[in-house]
């Protein structure tokens, strides 16, 4: 089966200053991918380019069979819309939206509304009692398992979470990487991009890179071995 | 659930979230939309009360038979049914007028009968020392100019007598009249008196009409009566006509240059309101658009929302401006100025377009990068 992700060649440039230089690798349907590395190493430009916010300056990224190097500002935000779930570090939601509104907007830019799935969704995140809550009411363990149900709610092909844990304390950090374990095993394809190496370790893989550039691959698991 | 239930469902809370903003543009939108509505229906209104008012400023309208060289043409009385039958509306009044030349003592003067009714109703302005008169059939009785007063020592009270070849007329002077016209000159009494005395029954020397409308008006009533009139001029008395032309087109271009005015100056204030919200609304937009929000279908909401609250101010402001109008009109005026409700789409309309025109800074935003404001930058 051909890979979910393949990254080839990839480069961004900013200026004179390249923020991913020649950065290759694949990610197989249904792996959990940990991108690591230290600040300004890439991490957030590459998470960007696969989410389609951002445009490679030379390389091949190609999602779910779509090359998305080569698409208009319109074909990505319905590659955005259609395959793939973003969970950001602010977990950015609209603020004047109940929760149950935030999950169902991911649904009115995809298609059609339905409320009882959007519902459900926030169900499967244990926020079934907070529907009507606005993200000020909620806790910010809380806010990003909303994120974490609307990146969810269309079946994306790829999730992507930037430092998804970055803003929370232990404890609803405990929650979120319960949650996005459960995604893997449900079959979900995750690339994370963190700091935390204990993050990391819970991945099938770690790209690491370092100054733009992949430094290695690593899996933990035949690492620990 | 339909996406048109969550597009207002967004919306609705759109309209929530920033109701001080909100509440700011709005304020602007009433307060324009109120001047609009208020000088809307002043221009409506009180352009139908001065033309009535106009209509008590005399007759705008004279039928009479052609000159052609003879001063004494008369016409048929007749012509007085068949204005009649016509049933035009915008007639106000209808006034005949038979002039004669009589002696009082050794003294000339000009007699002329006219219908009283009417001539009260045409001529609001005349001043009258003494009683006016009021009544068509009233024959005891008659209204000296004041200049003829003068000459012949005329006083409310005094007896007149008039004679023509070998018949008299004697009446007594109800009150003094001051037209500044060339009835200041003359004694009037009623047309039946005038007709016996000189035994010309069923003859008038010319008609004059109150016509009410914008002078456009007054022109076609007095071509339909052309043509119903063959063999007698009728013509409009061009000095009024132009007059009332000459000060409606003013207001008219007051008013214009007053919405446009107070227009633009909501516009700026909606525009102010609208910038600062843009501002704030940058990370929504961003966030929209990582979901997969087209910039029309973002730009649409944004656009839903100005045109609401547009349509919210459009409809305080009609109201509020029906009351200033009311105002206005009874200070400046002089009249009542009635609520006139065709003004309330157009004072909508107006304000909608203001409202999306103050919203440009928010159409900005479908420019925001994502990638950027997701960042934090």
């Amino acid at each position: 089966m051909a890979p979910v992700v393949q990254v080839e060649q990839l480069e961004k440039r900013y200026g004179d200053v390249r923020a991913l230089d020649r950065v290759s690798f694949e990610v197989e349907t249904g792996e959990w991918i940990a991108i690591m590395g230290p600040s300004g190493s890439g991490k957030t430009t590459l998470i960007n380019i696969l989410g389609g916010l951002d445009h490679p300056t030379a390389g091949r990224v190609v999602v779910d069979g779509l090359e998305i190097g080569n698409l208009g500002e319109k074909e990505l935000t319905r590659y955005r819309a259609d395959k793939i779930g973003f969970v950001f570090q602010q977990f950015h939601l609209v603020p004047y939206l109940t929760a149950l509104e935030n999950v169902m907007l991911a649904q009115y830019f995809h298609s059609i509304t339905d409320e009882k799935e959007a519902a459900e969704a926030l169900k499967r995140v244990g926020l079934g009692d907070r529907l009507d809550h606005v993200p000020a009411a909620l806790s910010g363990g809380e806010q990003q398992r909303v994120a974490i149900a609307r990146a969810l709610i269309n079946q994306p092909k790829v999730i992507l979470a930037d430092e998804p844990t970055g803003n929370l304390d232990e404890v609803n950090e405990g929650v979120v990487l319960k949650l996005l374990r459960e995604l893997h095993d449900a079959g979900h394809t995750i690339l994370v991009v963190t700091h935390s190496q204990s993050i990391g370790n819970l991945a099938d893989r770690r790209v690491e890179l370092e100054h733009g550039r992949l430094a290695r691959i690593v899996t933990p698991s035949l690492a620990k071995d | 659930m339909p996406s048109r239930s969550m597009f207002l469902r967004i919306l609705w809370r759109l309209l929530g979230a920033s109701r001080g903003r909100l509440t700011v543009a709005l304020i602007a939108l009433t307060s324009g939309a109120a001047v609009c509505s208020a000088l809307l229906n002043v221009n409506l209104d009180a352009e139908r009360k001065l033309t009535q008012e106009f209509r008590t400023l005399g007759a705008n309208v004279v039928v009479a038979p052609p000159s052609g060289g003879n001063d004494a043409a008369l016409a048929d009385a007749g012509i007085l049914d068949r204005i009649a039958s016509l049933h035009f509306a915008r007639i106000v009044a209808t006034a005949p007028y038979l002039y004669v030349a009589a002696n009082s003592g050794s003294q000339p003067v000009i007699l002329a009968g006219t219908w009283f009714d009417q001539v009260s109703k045409m001529n609001a302005w005349w001043k009258v020392e003494g009683a006016a008169m009021t009544s068509r059939d009233d024959r005891e009785h008659c209204l000296v100019g004041v200049t003829a007063a003068r000459q012949l020592g005329l006083s409310p009270g005094s007896a007149v007598q008039l004679r023509s070849g070998d018949r008299t007329l004697s009446m007594t002077v109800a009150g003094i009249v001051t037209t500044g016209g060339a009835e200041d000159n003359q004694i009037l009494t009623s047309l039946e008196s005038v007709q016996n005395f000189v035994g010309l029954q069923s003859r008038v020397s010319l008609v004059q009409l109150s016509v009410s409308g914008t002078p456009p008006e007054i022109v076609e009533v007095t071509q339909k009566l052309a043509e119903t009139l063959p063999g007698l001029d009728v013509r409009p008395v061009r000095q009024i006509t132009a007059a009332e032309g000459t000060i409606l087109g003013k207001i008219r271009g007051m008013i214009f240059w007053t919405i446009a005015l107070i227009l633009v100056l909501s516009m700026l204030g909606v525009l102010a309101s609208m910038a600062a919200l843009a501002m704030e609304r940058r990370r929504d937009v961003g966030l929209m658009k990582a979901l997969g929000g087209t910039v029309p279908r973002i730009m649409r909401l944004f656009l839903a929302e100005a045109g609401a609250l547009g349509a919210v101010g459009g409809v305080l402001g009609f109201l509020i401006g029906v009351v200033l109008a009311r105002w206005i009109g009874e200070r400046i005026f002089g009249v009542v100025i009635s609520a006139r409700f065709e003004v309330l789409p157009i004072t909508i309309l107006l304000t909608v377009f203001v409202a999306l025109a103050g919203s440009f800074p928010l159409r900005l935003l479908g420019r925001v990068h994502p990638a950027e404001i997701l960042r934090g930058e």
